[in-house]
């Protein structure tokens, strides 16, 4: 009996009606926009208000852009539209062009430049290749060797023995570096291996499998050392060097030596030796505390007086060092916050098997806390990359200096605006990538680590 | 086998070994190479300025100056002395600074909330802003409300009458403003603003116990603006309003009397403060976002009504997460305001470590100075921050 009432029950189970579509103006492109746009009086006030000022700033930029364009003109005076009114002056952007980037450097050696510039992208791309090995290696070498042979091309002239052999390591490196990601991406195998296989090293004992990979790297280099060997560029001195180059050149420095001045600054912040964390304190609030232009006006005026008799430093080697010494204590502060995210356990876990400092710092909490590091360090690079602008007051062309040098040309004289955005619509795309990559960075790296 | 070891060399070794000694010795090195370094630059920099001729000391601070400066608030003429110089440029810079920091702040509230509106226009428009203004420099920003802004303004004869005031003119000089001038009764005033704040406080301290002691909720906000605002204006009119307005007037070629701002004062404050906005717009929205959610819905099944759910529950716990960034936020307002040498606004790095630096060649000494005074401002204000840091922890636990 009870069995037959519960499928009675069953059979009469309700059945819902289906239900009915929702009212059509909350669904949809209507409903977006009731929903967002117009949600009451002050929400709808705001969109008027917010849609007036829109429409507003785009007639205003279309006029001033596009309606009054001149496109060609040989000189500022060309560029009048009426007699009395000067159009947008586009032509003399595109006249300066050139120079924005590369500065007062000679057309015929910009190639120097931009083939310094496709090596180094070249060379960094495999850190990004998930197939690749060794990245750590390739990207301490871009960093560590790759300035001496940007150095040599963009400054050019005699290399002494140091710059000779320096150059031939620089250059062995990329070679090593681009047949090493080669392989990884077509045989799945780093380059080491290969050589080992290919000389037949692979069934002796792995103690002698180093040979063959020296042996490999001196060929290398010897192989470069020749290569360069009748290679001379002519000499661009650096007064001659300019614009976004110049500004990259400054600014990619200063990170470069900023990260492991960084590192060492804060591991002696945390350093139980009193003398150490000290100076280590000293130095990264004195220079956190002062702004950026009282060291460069400080670099470009006391730097003359401490060195020894006999020695010179030209203005963009002081701007250079006081942007490092910048750099270097914004970056230890960036390094502190990682080295904090790292919980106690780690460094008493890393003591407890016995490791030394510097192993435990370099094998377990440093890796662990440059994970946290990155976005950090990227919107650091974003920073000093913006504030690189500043030499141009110590009288550097760097791409705001080369837009202040327009204005002042006797046949672009009063060229302000046009130079100003381009400038900024550089440094925005610049600063925009970094940032947005830096907020991919945060989202991404912490995968294992979130909650 | 180690027993056989002799006992002085385990002795040499138990002493390399031992990590307070390899302290010891790493920090005398350290230290050494410290002093060492310091003293071959104190040294070079010695033979450097003597053979170019150059003085040491802060004699020369007592020497006159003798260039004039574009705008000070303080009387100072061209035959002051280079301390005056200095004193002038601390006055410009900190003056600079403070009104950019409120407006500053005061904008990032604004469009940080507006960031966080349910109307998708207004949210993106904010979001574009503070895009925008962060990733373009600050010295190009600078420049662009200078050359774009402040530099094309018409000449005093075509000045801009402001809201239609006589009194209030833009030209291309500055921005002219009556200048207030207290007559002998004004302290007066001042006094009755003083006691009434008091007053004010007392008022709303003693509504607060009482909340918390009885749950009834008393509004102070009607009286504590009445006294406010009340008593020093009766107290004005009672001693018949002793305060006059100097009002700048067109006399020949410029505009005389009033007070003044330089176009490049005015450049590098809105730069400043548009800039920092941005910084500040995110920093009070990650706050408001770091309430959670619970939160607000708690508040609001308690009953509270929506202004106070804003006003008691989130923005007190917002608060704590906006306001350690902000005050380092203040601090770069004032190292920022720096670049105001860019477009000659005559701040302490402009008129001390530049003009005063190339006419009188102290380079080391001036050089101290100024550094000496960012880093005073600055170390006040991390104190003042690690005072707060501590109370608001108190009240947390």
């Amino acid at each position: 009996m009870t069995e037959i009432t519960e499928q009675n029950k069953v059979s009469e189970k309700f059945v819902p009606k289906p239900s009915l579509p929702p009212p059509p103006n909350t669904t949809g492109a209507i409903g977006w926009l009731r929903y967002n746009l117009f949600d009451g009086f002050l929400s709808s006030c705001l969109t008027v208000l917010s849609l007036i000022a829109i429409g507003f700033m785009c007639v205003n930029f279309y006029e001033w852009a596009f309606a009054k364009a001149v496109l060609e003109a040989a000189n500022r005076q060309e560029c009048r539209i009426t007699p009395t009114e000067f159009g947008t002056c586009w032509a003399g952007v595109k006249f300066w062009f050139t120079r924005f980037i590369y500065g007062r450097y000679t057309d015929t050696e910009i190639w120097r430049v931009n083939s310094a510039a496709i090596i180094l992208i070249l060379w960094m791309i495999p850190v990004w290749l998930p197939r690749v090995t060794a990245k750590l290696n390739i990207a301490l070498s871009g960093v560590l060797i790759f300035p001496f042979l940007a150095g040599y091309m963009f400054l050019g002239g005699d290399r002494n023995w140091f710059m000779e052999i320096m150059v031939s390591v620089a250059l062995g490196c990329f070679i090593t570096v681009i047949i090493h990601s080669l392989l990884c991406l077509f045989t799945g195998a780093g380059i080491s291996k290969w050589i080992i296989q290919l000389t037949g090293f692979s069934n002796r004992s792995e103690r002698l499998h180093k040979f063959p990979v020296i042996m490999f790297a001196v060929i290398i280099f010897l192989l470069s050392l020749f290569l360069i060997s009748d290679v001379a560029f002519k000499e661009m001195p650096n007064n001659l060097w300019g614009g976004l180059f110049l500004t990259l050149v400054i600014s990619g420095i200063g990170i470069a030596s900023a990260l492991p001045a960084g590192i060492l600054l804060a591991l002696g912040r945390r350093s139980k030796m009193t003398v150490i964390r000290v100076l280590c304190v000293a130095f990264i609030e004195l220079f956190r505390s002062v702004p950026l232009i009282t060291i460069l006006f400080m670099a470009t005026t006391m730097f003359p007086l401490f060195l020894p008799e006999g020695f010179h430093i030209n203005k963009l080697a002081s701007a250079i060092v006081a942007v490092c010494l910048f750099a270097a204590a914004y970056m230890a502060e960036v390094v502190r916050g990682g080295l904090q995210a790292i919980p106690k356990g780690q460094y008493e876990a890393a003591e407890a098997v016995g490791l030394t400092y510097w192993q435990s710092m370099g094998f377990i909490v440093m890796p662990q806390a440059l994970k946290y590091m990155i976005p950090n360090i990227v919107s650091n690079f974003m920073g000093l990359f913006k504030d690189t602008t500043l030499v141009s007051i110590i009288g550097l062309y760097d791409l705001l200096g080369m837009i202040n040098a327009v204005s002042q040309d006797p046949s672009w004289i009063g060229l302000h605006h046009e130079p100003l955005f381009t400038a900024a619509v550089i440094f925005f795309i610049g600063c925009f990538a970094m940032s947005k990559y830096s907020q991919y960075l945060e989202r991404n790296l912490g995968a294992g680590h979130g909650r | 086998m180690s027993g056989n070891t002799p006992s002085s060399s385990r002795g040499a070794n138990a002493v390399i070994n031992d990590e307070r000694y390899r302290s010891i010795f790493y920090q005398v090195v350290v230290f050494g190479l410290f002093i060492w370094a310091v003293l071959s630059l104190i040294e070079n920099t010695q033979i450097n300025m003597a053979t170019r001729k150059m003085a040491v000391g802060f004699d020369f601070l007592k020497n006159t100056a003798g260039f004039a400066v574009a705008w000070t608030p303080l009387d100072y003429k061209p035959s002051d002395s280079y301390l005056m110089v200095y004193w002038v440029g601390i006055i410009n810079t900190l003056i600079l600074a403070g009104i950019s920091i409120v407006l500053a702040t005061f904008l990032g509230f604004i469009v940080g909330i507006l960031r966080l509106s349910k109307n998708w226009l207004v949210a993106q428009i904010a979001s574009w802003y503070v895009e925008v203004l962060r990733n373009t420099p600050l010295l190009l920003q600078i420049i662009f409300w200078y050359l774009g802004a402040f530099a094309n303004l018409p000449r005093p004869k075509q000045s801009i009458e402001i809201l239609g005031f006589e009194s209030l003119v833009l030209n291309n000089r500055g921005l002219y403003i009556p200048k207030p001038q207290p007559e002998d009764l004004f302290w007066l005033t001042a006094l009755a603003l003083l006691v009434a704040v008091l007053i004010a406080i007392v008022l709303n301290k003693r509504a607060t116990r009482k909340q918390q002691q009885t749950g009834k909720y008393i509004s102070t906000l009607v009286p504590t603006l009445l006294l406010v605002f009340g008593l020093p204006l009766v107290v004005f009119v009672l001693t018949g309003m002793p305060l006059d307005w100097e009002i700048p007037a067109l006399k020949g070629f410029n505009y005389r009397g009033g007070g003044f701002v330089l176009p490049a004062m005015l450049a590098v404050m809105v730069a400043l403060v548009v800039y920092h906005s941005a910084y500040a717009a995110e920093m009070v929205r990650a706050g408001i976002l770091s309430v959670s959610k619970g939160q607000t819905e708690a508040a609001s099944s308690l009953g509270l009504k929506q202004s106070f759910v804003m006003r008691l529950v989130i923005i007190p716990q917002a608060m704590r997460a906006i306001v350690p960034p902000m005050i380092s936020l203040w601090m770069n307002v004032v190292k920022n305001s720096s670049l105001a040498i860019a477009i000659g606004f005559p701040d302490l790095v402009s008129v001390f470590m530049q003009t005063s630096l190339n006419q009188s060649g102290h380079a080391v000494e001036i050089v101290a100075l100024v550094m000496a005074f960012y880093m005073t401002v600055s170390l006040t204000i991390s104190a003042c921050l690690n005072v707060y840091n501590k109370k608001i922890q108190l009240t947390e636990r």
